[in-house]
């Protein structure tokens, strides 16, 4: 991608291609209204699936997922011109998305941002780390053999703000820029949740196993 | 440690000044190792669950939606209407009842801001 000085505002725009095939020259100032329906249309319209399964993890609840995304489509729709072509869509509608859930369906309002046992978090880490040494790899199979649904129900469980900062790095390969834009907060708050959310939810799913007798309480 | 497993050093002096580190510093490597299988595990299991398709009802909703804003756009105006419907019951002494209904239709054209 080239770089423009940051004056120059460019009336065409390179559109990329939603699906291969030639690049696209998009004029936003002489498209018209149903141009544009098209271009959303063909360009948006792919993410819903996965817009889904992020709204299903952020609101925990098939029926706010939904409407959530929903909401996500329409306010993306009317801000499509707003919308940079040939720049990240994806990363730009999962902005809307998350705005959209903090600012309407986020329930737990008051609750901390962070929690308090940050210190006890690092430790409980570091701890895990130097006992475990041969038995990692058993245990690790023991997790790949959890259901679904243990570790949707795990994901759930865990801090929000983790919870989101993890999906959108391991399950959407996001960067921490990119998260960072699209909850809007600093790169090193990104970091710092993705990963206290990742041993977090490792020393749940390592606990199901557990439950379930996958895993012996000792060495393997 | 972890953005380095993460590949989200940008800075190519950082990144590596940690690469020779871990050249030559066991301890160091063995705990990257840890933390990378971790990262990989959550991840594989992470994708493999959520994976869900948006349900058919869903994607027609949307549809619907956009259709309706695409409408709202090309009219150049976004319209709501709002009916209200007043209802009032009265008893008199003698037992008399009378209801008197009040409807109110207003529409309501939001232009859009000229530039």
């Amino acid at each position: 991608m080239s770089s423009r000085p940051k004056s120059e505002k460019p009336e065409l725009t390179v559109s990329e291609p939603a699906s291969g095939g030639a690049l696209v020259r998009v004029d936003r100032d002489k498209e018209s209204a149903a141009e544009r329906s098209k271009r959303f249309e063909r360009d948006a319209l792919q993410y819903m699936n996965q817009l889904y399964a992020a709204a299903l993890r952020y609101t925990r609840n098939p029926d706010d997922a939904q409407d959530l995304v929903q909401d996500t489509y329409a306010k993306a729709y009317t801000s499509f011109h707003q919308f940079e072509p040939g720049t990240n869509l994806k990363a730009w509608l999962y902005r809307v998305l998350t705005t959209t859930f903090i600012n309407t369906y986020r329930k737990d309002q008051r609750r901390p941002q962070t929690s308090d046992n940050e210190a006890e978090d690092w430790q409980l880490a570091s701890a895990a780390s130097h006992t475990s040494d041969q038995g990692k790899s058993a245990e690790d199979v023991a997790l790949e053999n959890l259901p679904d649904s243990d570790i949707k129900r795990a994901l759930h469980e865990i801090p929000e703000e983790f919870r989101i900062a993890v999906y959108l790095a391991d399950v959407e390969g996001f960067s921490y820029k990119e998260i960072a834009e699209i909850v809007d907060v600093p790169a090193g708050t990104v970091m710092s949740r993705l990963h206290r959310g990742r041993k977090q939810l490792r020393e749940k799913l390592t606990e199901y196993a557990r439950e379930l007798g996958y895993v012996k309480g000792g060495k393997a | 440690m972890i953005p380095f497993i993460d590949n989200q050093i940008e800075d190519s002096a950082i990144f590596n000044t940690i690469a020779f580190h871990l050249q030559d510093c066991v301890n160091c490597r063995e705990q990257l190792e840890i933390e990378r299988r971790t990262i990989t595990v959550i991840r594989a299991l992470l994708t493999r669950s959520c994976c869900e398709t948006a349900p058919t009802t869903l994607q027609e909703q949307i549809a619907h939606e956009l259709h309706r804003l695409e409408l709202e756009q090309l009219a150049g105006f976004t319209q709501t209407e709002i009916i209200r419907s007043y209802r009032r019951t009265e008893i008199t002494i003698d037992g008399e009842t009378q209801i008197e209904i009040e409807t109110s239709h207003e529409i309501r054209r939001d232009f859009p801001p000229l530039n």
